[in-house]
């Protein structure tokens, strides 16, 4: 029985990857490893942020099943705790406060470092993707010296992708000169610019987007180095590693910033890969697919029976996975200030329809993603489909309260 | 008395390796330190109970006296707490001395809950509240909030270290405890800080789970408080402690359920970083 490793990288944008369309080489660890994957070209997060992406991506579920919690709801079965059930082995490691044990995501993990007790930066306000290593590496050598060895499900979350936006030196473009920014200055422009979701400046809009992919060349370095443990510790042979983002940030794409509660494809396109290590050939599937799907496929690597309460589907193989739609929910929220009143918005997909609610503005849009895939051209008074879509999110409209 | 549960002569084995390990731990800090050097902490809980226990064994087999041991009184104990270790330390023989921050208690008047200013503390407690960054007036009476905590355990600890000139101070911990404990390491070098004393902190038990440290219980027979047998997991104040169950804690589903009860300084770490991450 393998080993399994999930990667989940905050913000990180489907497009980072080259085996999504970047040109930019951010990742070329991560891109190296395309042979022994299976890289899902249209994965869909149940949620544009952290909090309202997390019940997909740990528990197969949606943030507002059971209602709209501030933590981790009971009704949620995450991962961590079937596999616990079933001797195996879970440990996660992250600095993200939204899923710390304060909130009650540390359920079923024999070990969870949430990293709040550390002290931390208002530069970088989480850790730093090598320190989470650090803790890993132990993690796994005293867990695979021990006379108590079983297989193990990781969870490592990496932030560095994450705003404030203020890479080290050596991640930046030494030949851009927009990029000769100190530290400071990196840190003013999230304050000014990014907090106020200010797009009016399309060459600061830019500059921006170029700072969080100075990061996302950061992340692929941990990841490399995460692999390299794997390596040394002689368990790559062993272990199947999922990488994939809770959500992404927006540039402009729609008039805004960072990642709010619009479900536009810069937020809940994320990029999801399974490297397995006896796989030969890249396998790319372009089957809609989503985050909720991740537990479900997770259980079955491990030959355990999902829980009842999972909302999702393996992903493996993709020759038995059942194409339907999928979903995305989301409280509404703009900027830091959190809703005083639960508004909802709503989104789904299906084949290259997507349709997507706002409960505050009471307004439908309607996106073909072949044709228009900017989502700039809104066809719900014109399509044949609208009606048919529209049911699809209806039933899902504030059902908790039923 | 003690607790009833089967263990294996297998399970006794390994019970009896982790706490050979931990043995081996207790006699390198002597090694290190000496005897007078060090100091051990002991809340009454099981944790610092077992080690205790532990120690003890070192010290017969040495022939040699138990380090001086101390017990914050945070002026919020269990009744049930206070009468077993009344009872411990006459049968174990242990140097006790209970310690508390006389100061506080005095501004609080003894009562829970009460709020404290400030202003009316002594010279140390306000320098202790400003090395932390407390910038209040006042707070309330509780050892759980991060003031109270701070000034009823941290600084009580920092004074006991330097009034008998500690080398190194021993604690009950365990990696599986609770979050990020897993970065902790046996012997752990501290810093001489602005009003903390330079010591070693030694751990003598990270290695034990929540399920190895209750089977050793039951396999060697090791005493406990009572409180434990009624539901509760994990023992901190009185009054901001919970118990989510009433069957023994060593029956409980240790593996699945959580150890800890949430104490309000998990709220305020959880809170500062969301308002780091430009959240709040």
């Amino acid at each position: 029985m393998k080993n399994v490793i999930l990667i989940t990288i905050d913000c990180c944008r489907q497009d980072v990857f080259k085996c999504y369309g970047s040109q930019f080489e951010l990742t070329p660890f991560m891109d190296s490893l395309e042979n022994k994957c299976t890289t899902f070209t249209k994965a869909h997060s149940v949620g544009p942020y952290t909090k309202a992406a997390f019940p997909g991506l740990l528990a197969s579920s949606y943030s507002m099943e059971y209602g709209w919690k501030d933590n981790c709801a009971k009704e949620w079965v995450l991962v961590s705790e079937v596999l616990s059930k079933n001797d195996i082995a879970t440990a996660g490691f992250h600095s993200n406060p939204y899923l710390s044990g304060y909130f009650g995501w540390n359920r079923g993990w024999f070990v969870f470092m949430d990293s709040m007790k550390d002290k931390v930066t208002p530069e970088y306000p989480y850790l730093k993707g090598d320190i989470i290593n650090k803790r890993v590496e132990k993690w796994i050598k005293f867990h695979a010296g021990s006379s108590n060895y079983k297989p193990f499900f990781l969870w490592v979350h990496y932030m560095d992708i994450h705003e404030p936006y203020v890479p080290k030196q050596e991640f930046l473009d030494a030949d851009d000169p927009s990029l000769q920014l100190n530290e400071e200055q990196m840190f003013d422009l999230y304050k000014n610019v990014l907090l106020k979701r200010d797009t009016s400046n399309p060459e600061t809009v830019l500059l921006l987007k170029k700072l969080y992919q100075a990061h996302a060349k950061e992340t692929d370095r941990y990841v490399e180095q995460l692999f390299g443990i794997l390596r040394e510790l002689e368990l790559q042979d062993d272990t199947v590693v999922i990488i994939t983002s809770d959500h992404g940030d927006e540039f402009g794409e729609h008039g805004s910033l960072s990642h709010d509660s619009t479900m536009y494809s810069e937020l809940v396109h994320v990029p999801l890969m399974v490297y397995e290590p006896d796989r030969e050939g890249s396998n790319i599937c372009s089957s809609l697919v989503s985050t909720v799907d991740v537990p479900p496929t997770i259980a079955k690597l491990f030959g355990v029976n999902p829980s009842e309460n999972w909302k999702g589907q393996p992903l493996l193989p993709v020759e038995e996975y059942r194409i339907g739609g999928v979903f995305g929910e989301a409280p509404e929220k703009k900027g830091d200030k959190p809703p005083e009143t639960i508004q909802e918005v709503h989104y789904y997909r299906e084949g290259d329809l997507k349709m997507i609610y706002h409960e505050k503005k009471d307004s439908w849009e309607l996106y073909d993603i072949a044709k228009d895939p900017g989502e700039s051209r809104n066809i719900v008074a014109d399509s044949g489909d609208a009606e048919r879509m529209k049911e699809q999110i209806l039933p899902r409209f504030q059902r908790s309260n039923r | 008395m003690t607790v009833m549960k089967e263990i294996s002569e297998k399970r006794k084995r390994q019970c009896a390796k982790f706490v050979e390990l931990s043995k081996k731990v207790v006699r390198d800090a002597f090694d290190k330190f000496g005897p007078e050097g060090i100091g051990i902490t002991w809340t009454g809980g099981k944790d610092s109970g077992l080690t205790l226990w532990i120690i003890k064994m070192v010290c017969e087999e040495a022939k040699i006296p138990i380090p001086r041991t101390m017990i914050i009184g945070e002026g919020d104990e269990f009744e049930e707490i206070e009468t077993f270790v009344g009872k411990m330390t006459k049968e174990w023989n242990v140097p006790l001395e209970w310690r508390r921050n006389e100061d506080v208690l005095k501004a609080a008047n003894h009562t829970l809950n009460a709020p404290v200013k400030v202003e009316q503390l002594n010279e140390r407690n306000q320098a202790e509240l400003m090395r932390i960054g407390f910038m209040e007036d006042e707070f309330p009476f509780e050892a759980e909030s991060y003031a109270g905590n701070h000034l009823m355990k941290t600084v009580v600890f920092n004074q006991w270290l330097e009034e008998y000139n500690l080398k190194a101070a021993v604690q009950g911990l365990r990696w599986d405890e609770h979050v990020s404990r897993f970065d902790d390491e046996y012997f752990e070098f501290k810093e001489a800080g602005h009003l903390i004393p330079e010591h070693t902190r030694i751990r003598p038990i990270l290695h034990f789970t929540e399920k190895d440290l209750w089977d050793s219980y039951a396999a060697f027979g090791i005493p406990y408080c009572v409180l434990y047998e009624q539901g509760y997991r994990s023992l901190g104040a009185k009054t901001t402690t919970s118990k989510e169950s009433d069957i023994p804690a060593w029956e409980q589903d240790l593996e699945n359920t959580e150890e800890r009860a949430l104490r309000r300084q998990d709220k305020e770490e959880a809170m500062s970083r969301l308002r780091m991450l430009g959240y709040m």
